[in-house]
């Protein structure tokens, strides 16, 4: 009989939070059946052991001082890489460092610890990730199938998307209709609740969460969690210069945008600067 | 005497436990957590906003109920009143929290320290609980949906349909791992070999939050942290520990306390009450929602911009703090206390917290059942 692949899963500086959201990936068992999982930080597996593996998963950030299982965490993650065929790191954590330290690829914009291990990573940020992404990982790995990665190792299927894309408040952002408040279904959330939507690398509104909804959908900004910068200062803010925002969707110049935006606003949509549902009429 | 000392993994994070032995029976035990992540540092100089976003990453598993404390704690600081539909939804969202995680903590922690169990199911069934929470908060987990004055959402009526008949959908397939009635086929297979009655603890009881149907008994201004010998800190209620969670939070229901009044504080009636509470908690959310009144606002802006406050709340494991201070609309100080501090407490000989009490004079073959019936949630401790 065949051998199944093994795959570790190991914590570092985390909240578990991309353990439980991949919890939420409907086929769980089946991906689970394809594999050995020779350890889990929450799921039933045999006891922690320094081996060698067919993919190592990491969760979380390093942070020098840091015990995992007995061991010093920089220097067990070194040793689990190097007896490792393929590596994925889940998480903003993981990847860039996020919110608890430095991740393993990146140092947020630096090159980090691992960096010249980068031959063998896969980058799956998120905070947390999406549980597709990590299935996608796992299988595409796991089927020894070629994945188009971009210059920060992420999966061009998954991160050429922005999470703009797909949100219900798109018509609004091309009429320029700014939110007004939280709490409503009117208005974009670019111009004053700090959405990061036309700048964040991530499928959310393509593929949902839960299968059901998004943060934006939800009336929630999109806080650029898959991002390197993840968590800036004033997350519910948008930075603006002279009355603009400072960050102009991806891949548009400024005047190019100042000047869409301009014959946008000067142009109302009326149905767009109403109530969506009107008890009136 | 014999002193052995073991990593307990896989109770969200980790924990070092020592136990002093006499003939495999235990003396005395020492519960030490060593990581920490420096959550309310990172808070500091923030807009009190940012907590929303900040909060919920303390902890995959029960971020949600932090993400509510948070909005609670700012609230009460800016003196911020929110609608009844933005406490109806919030009721509903954490009330399922608290639903998902007893149903992972009994099938993939409990379980699996005893015998192994067929965990898919449970996986499955927090899964559907989940998408309850993502159709009111847009995702879990760490979703940032509460916010201070409210919440970002405005449902429909078609949402509200749908997650009703959702709970309604869920609370019978419930029904098959714990009936309204009390029965649980898998309860009784998970102590086959394992007596009923071990693992009592300090039988006082505290519930500082009175969301859902739960109502407090003390105040939080006599609590008080304390140093411990490891990274947590003790924590204490008017000087003494206490134990709370759910089955501190459920004694007046006459099912539990029935439990209690046969096994009293004992590993079955925690985990009876643990099991029993999604009940409780299910008939309470049916009957919420046809509170809910489509029209009314989802989200008031607060006003002021400097003050202290804190909100408390009943989570997973029990009573939640968060403590804030605002000072021109940025963070000035931030204190969180998590129910596990209250349960695993590193107290001493003569005077342990609840989990130390419920391992003396235990046998030390059910030192890890015993420990993790008290649903550890080590990476809150670490924050």
């Amino acid at each position: 009989m065949h051998s199944k692949p093994k795959v570790l899963w190991i914590d570092a500086v985390s909240c578990y939070g991309c353990s439980h959201s991949f919890y939420n990936y409907p086929q769980i068992k089946e991906i689970l059946n394809k594999i050995d999982l020779i350890y889990h930080p929450l799921l039933p597996t045999k006891e922690f052991e320094i081996k060698s593996s067919d993919i190592l998963i990491i969760e979380g950030a390093i942070k020098s001082n840091f015990l995992r299982l007995g061991f010093d965490l920089i220097d067990l993650i070194a040793k689990l890489i190097k007896l490792s065929r393929k590596v994925i790191l889940i998480g903003t954590c993981s990847v860039y460092g996020g919110m608890f330290g430095e991740g393993i690829l990146f140092n947020k914009e630096d090159k980090g610890k691992f960096y010249k291990c980068k031959d063998k990573i896969i980058s799956i940020p998120g905070c947390p990730p999406h549980p597709e992404w990590i299935a996608y990982a796992i299988e595409m790995v796991l089927n020894d199938k070629k994945i188009l990665l971009d210059s920060e190792n992420r999966p061009k299927e998954i991160y050429s998307y922005t999470s703009h894309m797909g949100c219900v408040r798109n018509e609004y952002f091309e009429w320029k209709v700014d939110a007004k408040n939280f709490g409503e279904k009117e208005g974009c959330l670019f111009y004053e609740q700090g959405c990061q939507g036309p700048y964040t690398h991530s499928s959310c509104n393509k593929i949902l969460w839960n299968e059901v909804n998004s943060k934006p959908r939800a009336g929630t900004p999109c806080f650029g969690c898959t991002e390197k910068t993840f968590p800036r200062k004033d997350l519910f803010k948008t930075e603006t210069f002279m009355g603009i925002p400072a960050n102009i969707p991806l891949g548009v110049s400024k005047r190019a945008y100042l000047t869409l935006a301009g014959v946008a606003k000067s142009l109302t949509n009326e149905r767009l600067n109403k109530r969506l549902i009107d008890e009136d009429n | 005497m014999k002193i052995t000392k073991k990593i307990i993994s896989k109770i969200e994070g980790e924990a070092t436990l020592k136990l002093h032995k006499k003939d495999k029976i235990i003396e005395f035990a020492e519960i030490e957590f060593w990581q920490y992540r420096g959550m309310e540092e990172f808070l500091k100089n923030r807009h009190y906003l940012d907590a929303c976003v900040i909060n919920p990453r303390v902890c995959g598993i029960c971020g949600h109920s932090h993400l509510i404390a948070t909005a609670k704690a700012i609230e009460n600081a800016l003196d911020v009143k929110i609608t009844k539909k933005a406490e109806i939804l919030r009721e509903i969202t954490l009330g399922l929290e608290i639903i998902q995680n007893h149903i992972k903590w009994f099938y993939l922690t409990l379980y699996p320290s005893v015998k192994q169990k067929d965990f898919f199911k449970a996986l499955e069934f927090a899964k559907d609980i989940a998408k309850i929470i993502a159709l009111i908060a847009g995702q879990f987990p760490h979703n940032s949906y509460a916010i201070p004055g409210g919440v970002t959402c405005d449902l429909t009526n078609l949402e509200i349909i749908k997650i009703k008949n959702f709970l309604y959908e869920m609370f019978e397939r419930y029904q098959k791992i714990m009936s309204v009635d009390g029965k649980s086929e898998d309860l009784e297979e998970l102590f086959e070999d394992i007596p009923k009655d071990i693992g009592r603890g300090l039988n006082r009881f505290l519930v500082l939050g009175d969301n859902l149907y739960f109502s407090s008994n003390g105040d939080f201004k006599f609590i008080r942290e304390e140093k411990s010998t490891s990274l947590n800190k003790n924590v204490l209620y008017k000087d003494k520990f206490y134990e709370v969670g759910p089955l501190a939070r459920n004694l007046n229901n006459p099912l539990v306390s029935s439990i209690y009044k046969k096994h009293k504080d004992s590993v079955y009636t925690r985990i009876f009450a643990r099991l029993y509470e999604v009940n409780l908690i299910f008939e309470y959310l049916l009957k919420r929602i046809d509170e809910i009144e489509i029209n009314e606002k989802n989200y008031i802006k607060p006003t002021q911009k400097n003050a202290k406050g804190y909100g408390v709340i009943e989570a997973p494991r029990g009573s939640l703090i968060h403590e804030i201070e605002i000072e021109d609309e940025k963070i000035k100080r931030y204190n969180i206390i998590v129910p596990t501090q209250f349960n695993l407490s590193n107290g001493n000989k003569l005077n342990p917290s609840p989990a130390q009490a419920a391992l003396m004079n235990e046998d030390e073959k059910y030192a890890d059942f015993i420990f993790k019936c008290f649903d550890i949630c080590a990476i809150c401790v670490s924050h």
